[in-house]
């Protein structure tokens, strides 16, 4: 009897997380079809899961224009640029923050962290960048997210984790605090550095804010700010692009719409996280795991 | 806004199992010439971070005192005359202000109380999965909204919500109904897109949290429970969220520190002329007088006031924690 109530509570658990999981791909499913789908004909409605009449216009006149090839570009020049340089740095900081002798180690951690519980708010901190000049320079992208509490903080605890002896013994060969660092932490950090890398590199491919509120040329905006102002003002952008692409001319054989550029726009902006999910999703669950731990 | 990574849970949370393990302490150094120039090392590979904190973090603290300056663009951020509290007069005199505070803690407290058990259930129900590979193929599959930026998250939305071509309508129309309703421009769906879409898009990420700290839990429980007779669901409610129960307290009492602000990303893109009266939130409020209108000194006070109340709900909430159940954040 025990065994029975089993198997249906199991059934029971399955189902609902195979529902949940349903909501999450049959939207994107809806989405693909829609991007694949002649706009003019999506217009009419009724297309769920499968295109109906099959083109791949709309991805051709997304990336025939410039400005989508050109936010592409700054997207992935910010995620590369961006993620080397603040990987390199949150893992150095990381390092002497975890030296247990260091002087002062414990005023400099609280003062780190401290940022975590307050800020001056966006407003100072718009100024600040202003008075810097990063405003409207792709600088603006890649600077003011070189550092994040919470990484320094999921790194300190990795580091803490590493054995003390292998450092000892390298000290005593001789090595100094840079060759200890550069040839043995990182060589063992991998994992850590993999976690890390990846949330800095999805921070970076989706973030939207920074190039809306700080940057104001058009060439600088990255891709997501992109499809951002197609959302909040689709309808202009969408004529924009159609007169841009010179095919007035050709009005009868235009079968995109606002909409459907849209649709491509969001899988072209998803698909390179969605392709490499399954390879990298190991990676940050580890992260959380080590990020809960107490020192 | 800087890049956010990882899971807004705190860093020094002390979640349970892995506390135990203990090194050996050593204590920093004193502060002699000696030690330093030992250190010095450690100092350079720390100093871009310094600067970086003190730049980025400290510099506008300090740039707060525009919150009582007028702002002038020859004069930069601390030339301005005082104005005293002009701005927080307007802003405490303006009833339209009390409508964006009430937004938000509308909004807000439907993500930290209402949202809150269904991480947990789904936590629960992972746990009862017995087949080890559907269950980490459905965690997975759940986790990845959580890497969806909010404007793929809202672009889908106005997908599937669309008037008359959208799933929903579809549907609603396939099954007899008026399949033209405009849900993104009505103000009576603005709560539950909003809370639906919040659910949906963390649901799976921050079950990893409690999944872990059920895993942490003694299965030599489970076995006594069960020759007590205790049934499954008995099983769950006296052992396994008794066992979690620190860790939801602490991931709660955390939370609380965002109370006044309810998530830009999301509201700023539901946001729509439709429902802006429900909508319209502290955070979206700095950002329009602020960054669109241009108006520095009001906006910064706006957006001090919400600063010091999170760091106040924070430090009370710390200290009740610490007394209460011998948790801190620090």
């Amino acid at each position: 009897m025990r065994q029975k109530s089993w198997s249906f509570s199991q059934i029971l658990n399955i189902f609902i997380v195979a529902l949940l999981c349903l909501s999450i791909i049959l939207p994107f499913l809806n989405i693909l079809a829609l991007s694949f789908n002649e706009g003019t004909d999506a217009q009419r409605g009724g297309i769920y899961f499968f295109p109906r009449e099959f083109s791949v216009d709309n991805y051709l006149e997304v990336f025939k224009q410039s400005s989508v090839l050109n936010a592409l570009g700054i997207s992935v020049f910010r995620t590369v640029v961006g993620t080397a340089i603040s990987v390199l740095l949150t893992a150095m900081a990381a390092y002497a923050l975890n030296t247990r002798t260091l002087p002062g180690r414990k005023f400099i951690t609280f003062f780190i962290f401290f940022t975590m519980l307050f800020s001056g708010g966006i407003i100072p901190y718009y100024l600040v960048l202003t008075e810097l000049n990063l405003t409207n320079s792709i600088w603006v992208y890649i600077i003011p997210g070189l550092y994040s509490v919470w990484n320094i903080l999921i790194m300190r605890t990795f580091f803490s984790q590493l054995p003390d002896s292998v450092f000892e013994a390298a000290r005593i060969d001789g090595c100094s605090e840079f060759q200890i660092f550069f040839r043995i932490v990182l060589p063992m950090s991998k994992p850590v550095i993999a976690t890390i890398g990846l949330f800095n590199a999805v921070g970076h491919w989706n973030d939207w804010f920074s190039g809306a509120f700080y940057v104001r040329d058009p060439n600088l905006k990255p891709l997501a700010t992109l499809l951002q102002e197609m959302l909040t003002r689709q309808q202009a952008l969408a004529d924009a692009l159609l007169r841009n692409s010179g095919s007035y001319e050709m009005l009868e054989k235009i079968t995109v719409t606002g909409d459907s550029l849209k649709m491509a726009t969001i899988i072209i902006v998803v698909a390179p996280i969605i392709i490499i999910y399954p390879f990298i999703q190991k990676h940050f669950t580890k992260g959380v795991n080590i990020g809960s731990v107490k020192e | 806004m800087e890049v956010t990574t990882g899971k807004n849970i705190g860093p020094e949370a002390n979640l349970g199992k892995n506390s135990k393990k203990k090194k050996n302490r050593v204590k920093p150094m004193k502060f002699t010439i000696k030690n330093i120039w030992k250190h010095r090392a450690m100092y350079i590979m720390l100093l871009p971070c310094i600067v970086f904190f003190i730049v980025f973090s400290y510099l506008p603290m300090a740039g707060m005192v525009l919150a009582f300056k007028e702002f002038r663009f020859d004069t930069g951020m601390f030339g301005g005359p005082w104005v005293g509290l002009k701005y927080f007069e307007r802003f405490f005199q303006d009833p339209q202000s009390w409508t964006f505070v009430k937004n938000t803690l509308i909004i807000s407290g439907m993500k930290l109380i209402l949202a809150m058990p269904f991480p947990i259930i789904l936590a629960l129900i992972f746990n009862e999965i017995k087949s080890n590979k559907l269950r980490s193929f459905f965690q997975s599959v759940s986790y990845l909204p959580h890497f969806l930026s909010w404007v793929v998250v809202v672009g889908i939305i106005q997908s599937i919500l669309a008037p008359n071509t959208g799933l929903l309508n579809e549907l609603i129309s396939f099954m007899g109904g008026d399949g033209s309703t405009f849900y993104l421009m009505e103000e009576k769906y603005f709560h539950s897109i909003m809370f639906w879409s919040y659910v949906w898009k963390d649901i799976g990420w921050s079950s990893i949290i409690y999944f872990a700290a059920i895993a942490g839990i003694d299965p030599a429980l489970y076995e006594a429970a069960a020759i007590d007779g205790a049934s499954r669901l008995r099983q769950i409610w006296h052992i396994t969220l008794t066992g979690i129960r620190p860790t939801i307290l602490i991931l709660f009492i955390l939370s609380l520190g965002n109370i006044l602000s309810a998530g830009f990303d999301q509201i700023y893109l539901l946001k729509t002329p439709g429902n802006a009266e429900v909508a319209e939130i502290i955070d979206t409020y700095v950002i329009r007088t602020g960054l669109q209108s241009g108006q520095f000194g009001y906006a910064t006070a706006v957006g001090m006031m919400q600063g010091v109340v999170g760091l106040i709900v924070v430090l009370i909430v710390n200290r009740f924690a610490s007394k209460k159940f011998n948790t801190s954040l620090w």
